[in-house]
């Protein structure tokens, strides 16, 4: 790959169901990368390429993100495929950090939903650009125009409709392109798939006029070139394009597009709009941190001749063995190559490199900039930095959600047992929302993620590519425990048996750290030193600092971590013999458990944001399932036979919701959630968390 | 501050004072002006006040865009709450928060009895109790006669307080000294309180003024004003 300008490195997410990964199917189909159309929930029981994994197949959903590669038109482009169900949110993320440009894919009827949002949220964290595609104009209740509003409104993206529709719904034949002005039927070729060319109907001709002027007042809107052209009138197709591209890359405009995957519509289309307005990777500017010069940031310019860096952006470890999907930032890696790992400080040299196609794979000599391939048994984490062995950056770390819910996991043999290690080894290696640790006091194994099929999936893929059979607990919510007043302490650890003996005074107080400004992340913990006079000589005050987070780790209310605290020592004491390191952790902890009963302790739960859409004869069974969940509706939205209810219910009353949901509306509704924040529980509920642990409690004394 | 003493010191108190002691349940209460002047900031005003006092709150809105209203709420709540020094601010507003709903329609695809029953549904089904039913944006000038009495009928029986902002949709209607427009007029009989909205010739207050209390036909100003800068009903 010696011309970045021809590359793309393109990823394509959405709402659950808008038809990703039928998507993806068709581009390959074109870039003629797969020779036969395999539908998600196909009749010939092969399932879509992309969908690899047995599981995925069945359920007709992507879990994993899968990466190819295809040729549309001289230009080399990288897809990543990424899953849409929301606990599985981690591989969107991953995927969009090493993205220069995104599809963002919409359904024409069910618009903006939910996880449209957080994909959008997550692609400005990244500032990835997106164009928008339309897809599913074949459906019933079409309205690519609503859904371009909803760009606008609900995304605050700057959406342009660069196409009409030629007939909807089911009279769906094509598109205008409303730079070029002219119709595109996909009825040409072999297949007769092919897009042809043609004249505008005429009896769209006006409409098509319209829509054009709108097109080029927006873009004239923040690009200055365009603007004067169109004063002096003289707009050139050029003209319009160079200044789509350049607001698209600048994220001041989102070019949206039309078309139903389904149907074979409009995929020619988009991809030469991939080409024409996504960003190559010279065009996207790539940070790293210097750790040998106090992190500063350093821009990694998209050049074969410097040393190279590379980032691992995610581990499978397949049929094949551990594979490291890599993406080259700058300069160029041979096979033989020496690659240094910033976090583990290794040498390690490239052995079999290779390119993805889903599960088939193609191996390589070199790999040079932009470029996202694959390493072969080399030993990392996701998020890994590799360099040459002169350099020593880091790429920005991800961002890596907590994980909201957790299930005990048993082995029904020892066989089993073994199985689950090895299986569980591995999950937590690719994915790092997924953990797990044995609980010391019950002594099983728990296992911590993003939400209930998260879980469920890791469970079954145990069961079925590592045949561990394991018997799973009920799911538990991650709670928290927080304080609601500040509290002061003055607390004295003494201890004389023979010997030196243990001595520690502290004084201070916590307080609960004060909400941050929104979008900002809250801290956990912080430690204040305001020892005057050496009244705590200095090498024991992080002694004291240890102490509080231990005691932090677990809460005295249901044993949960404690979150939110700003700790303080500003007095104490110690003693020349018998002071030490211990004596001072075991009194800070003491000494917080003690200011911890009278500081109001709480006990806070996830509370997810649920959106339930379904048809409003069932609107009634929605609110009262909600209602019975302790939910807070905050919103239902209602146009034509539909209804968008918003509520805030908490976690642990929405394990089995789907079922009862489906149950209650004859399966004509559907519903996601994704946490919205951390909610204190309300008296009576903790009451009983209380009283619960307690029982644990004994329990393990006896 | 301490809530109770908010709410008390409240200019909704001098508002609620000069219409008869308020609006009263079952009955209906409209806000009109031209476009622009204030009326969903002075509607969300109503309902944060509302919502301090304990009482659960519909509001219902035709724009499309729910989001939109409940920022209006966040900045409204910011506002007073700020102004007042309110203590536990964050507390506060979740609290509130879970009294209110925000429903929205668009108006030209669902039918006001779709409305009604859509919002009898939330009341009875999902429990909850609703003192007041704020519609905002309703085009009650392309609704007829009937669809408002239906509205006020709905109000009587499950005795909640409704209160509607309202434009004029068409560009040639006049309008009175008080900002009333014409086409108002026919309506005048099922709304028992209406409040005409108009931006004084300095351009620094809103004026408020009550063109019709319960049963009588009243032309007086109100002691408050809308403050032009947040738009919030003040002294």
């Amino acid at each position: 790959m010696s011309n970045l300008n021809n590359m793309r490195n393109i990823g394509i997410s959405a709402h659950i169901d808008s038809g990703k990964t039928t998507l993806t199917e068709r581009i390959l189909y074109y870039c003629k990368k797969i020779h036969a159309i395999h539908e998600v929930r196909g009749k010939d029981g092969v399932g879509a390429t992309m969908d690899s994994m047995e599981l995925e197949k069945e359920r007709g959903i992507t879990i994993a993100s899968a990466a190819t590669n295809v040729t549309w038109k001289d230009h080399e482009i990288n897809i990543i495929d990424t899953p849409g169900h929301v606990d599985f949110t981690i591989e969107v993320e991953r995927s969009l950090r090493v993205l220069d440009g995104a599809i963002l894919v919409l359904c024409s009827v069910g618009g903006v939903q939910s996880q449209s949002i957080t994909v959008d949220r997550q692609m400005k964290r990244y500032n990835v650009p997106r164009i928008a595609f339309i897809n599913k104009c074949d459906r019933t209740g079409a309205n690519p125009y609503r859904v371009k509003d909803q760009l606008i409104e609900k995304l605050g993206l700057n959406a342009v409709m660069m196409q009409v529709p030629i007939g909807l719904e089911d009279k769906l034949e094509g598109v205008i392109d409303l730079v070029e002005m002219q119709a595109i039927y996909f009825d040409a070729g072999e297949d007769g798939l092919q897009p042809r060319y043609a004249e505008i109907p005429a009896e769209l001709v006006d409409e098509a006029n319209e829509k054009r002027e709108e097109l080029l007042d927006a873009i004239s809107l923040v690009d200055d070139d365009l603007m004067e052209a169109m004063l002096e009138e003289n707009v050139t197709v050029d003209l319009i394009n160079s200044a789509v591209r350049k607001a698209t890359i600048g994220l001041k405009l989102c070019p949206v597009y039309l078309g139903s995957a389904y149907k074979n519509k409009g995929i020619p289309a988009l991809m030469d709009a991939v080409n024409a307005f996504l960003p190559d990777p010279t065009e996207v500017e790539n940070k790293a941190l210097d750790l040998d010069n106090d992190e500063q940031e350093i821009v990694l310019p998209s050049d074969e001749t410097l040393k190279p860096v590379v980032l691992a952006f995610k581990l499978e470890d397949g049929q094949y063995g551990q594979l490291t999907y890599i993406r080259v930032y700058q300069g160029k890696i041979r096979k033989g190559d020496e690659l240094y790992n910033t976090r583990s400080r290794k040498k390690f040299k490239i052995g079999r490199l290779i390119r993805m196609h889903s599960n088939e794979m193609e191996d390589l000599q070199e790999c040079g900039c932009g470029e996202i391939a694959a390493l072969f048994g080399v030993d990392c984490a996701s998020g890994d930095t590799f360099c040459h062995p002169d350099l020593n950056y880091s790429m920005t770390s991800m961002f890596v959600p907590t994980p909201v819910i957790s299930l005990s996991i048993e082995p029904v043999d020892k066989k089993a047992a073994d199985n689950m290690a090895k299986a569980l080894n591995r999950f937590t290696k690719e994915d790092p929302t997924f953990r797990t640790y044995v609980d010391p006091e019950s002594n099983q194994t728990i296992i911590q993620g993003m939400g209930e099929l998260h879980l469920e999936v890791y469970v079954e893929r145990m069961k079925r590519e590592y045949k561990a059979e394991v018997v799973i607990g009920k799911p538990e919510v991650a709670y928290r425990e927080a304080i609601s007043q500040r509290a002061e302490f003055n607390y004295t650890h003494k201890k004389q048996t023979g010997g030196s003996g243990q001595y520690a005074r502290v004084a201070g107080y916590i307080e609960p750290i004060a909400a941050s400004a929104e979008g900002e992340d809250q801290k956990d913990y912080e430690f204040i030193d305001q020892i005057k006079g050496g009244a705590i000589p200095t090498e024991y005050i992080p002694s004291c600092d240890k102490g509080f987070q231990l005691a932090m780790k677990k809460g005295t209310q249901i044993g949960f971590p404690v979150v939110n605290i700003s700790a303080c020592v500003n007095d104490g004491a110690w003693h020349p013999v018998d002071s030490s390191d211990m004596a001072f952790q075991t009194a800070a902890l003491a000494a917080f458990r003690e200011a911890y009963e009278r500081a109001k302790p709480v006990i806070l739960e996830p509370i997810m944001k649920v959106e339930v859409t379904g048809p409003t004869e069932f609107q009634g069974n929605i609110f009262g399932s909600i209602n019975q969940r302790r939910g807070m509706i905050v919103s239902s939205s209602e146009e034509g036979v539909s209804c968008i209810v918003e509520a805030e219910v908490p976690l642990s009353e929405m394990f089995g919701y789907s079922t009862v949901l489906r149950s209650l509306t004859q399966g004509k509704a559907e519903f996601t959630m994704e946490i919205a924040k951390y909610g204190r529980v309300p008296q009576s509920v903790a009451t009983e968390l209380k009283e619960k642990y307690a029982k644990k409690r004994a329990e393990e004394n006896k | 501050m301490e809530i109770q003493e908010l709410t008390k010191i409240s200019p909704l108190r001098v508002f609620e004072e000069s219409i008869g002691g308020g609006l009263g349940r079952g009955n209906l209460g409209v806000l009109v002006s031209r476009h622009g002047v204030g009326k969903t900031a002075c509607l969300v005003h109503l309902a944060t006040d509302k919502l301090f006092r304990g009482q659960h709150v519909i509001h219902v809105s035709f724009s499309g865009n729910v989001e939109h209203v409940i920022n209006w709420y966040k900045d409204v709540f910011q506002e007073v709450s700020d102004k007042r020094h309110l203590d536990k601010s964050e507390n506060v507003y979740d609290e509130i928060l879970s009294n209110r709903v925000v429903m929205n329609f668009s108006q030209d695809m669902v039918s006001i009895d779709k409305v009604l029953s859509s919002l009898e549904t939330l009341i009875n089904a999902g429990s909850f109790k609703a003192d007041a039913i704020l519609f905002d944006g309703y085009k009650l000038t392309t609704a007829n006669i009937e669809d408002v009495q239906k509205i006020k009928d709905f109000a009587a029986k499950l005795n909640v307080e409704v209160w509607f902002s309202v434009s004029p949709v068409r560009e040639d209607v006049k309008y009175d000294e008080y900002g009333v427009p014409e086409t108002v007029t026919p309506y005048l009989k099922v709304v028992d309180v209406l409040v005409g909205l108009k931006m004084n010739k300095e351009g620094d207050k809103v004026r408020m003024t009550l063109v019709k209390e319960h049963d009588k036909i009243a032309d007086k100003p109100l002691e408050v004003c809308l403050d032009p800068k947040t738009m919030l009903i003040s002294r």
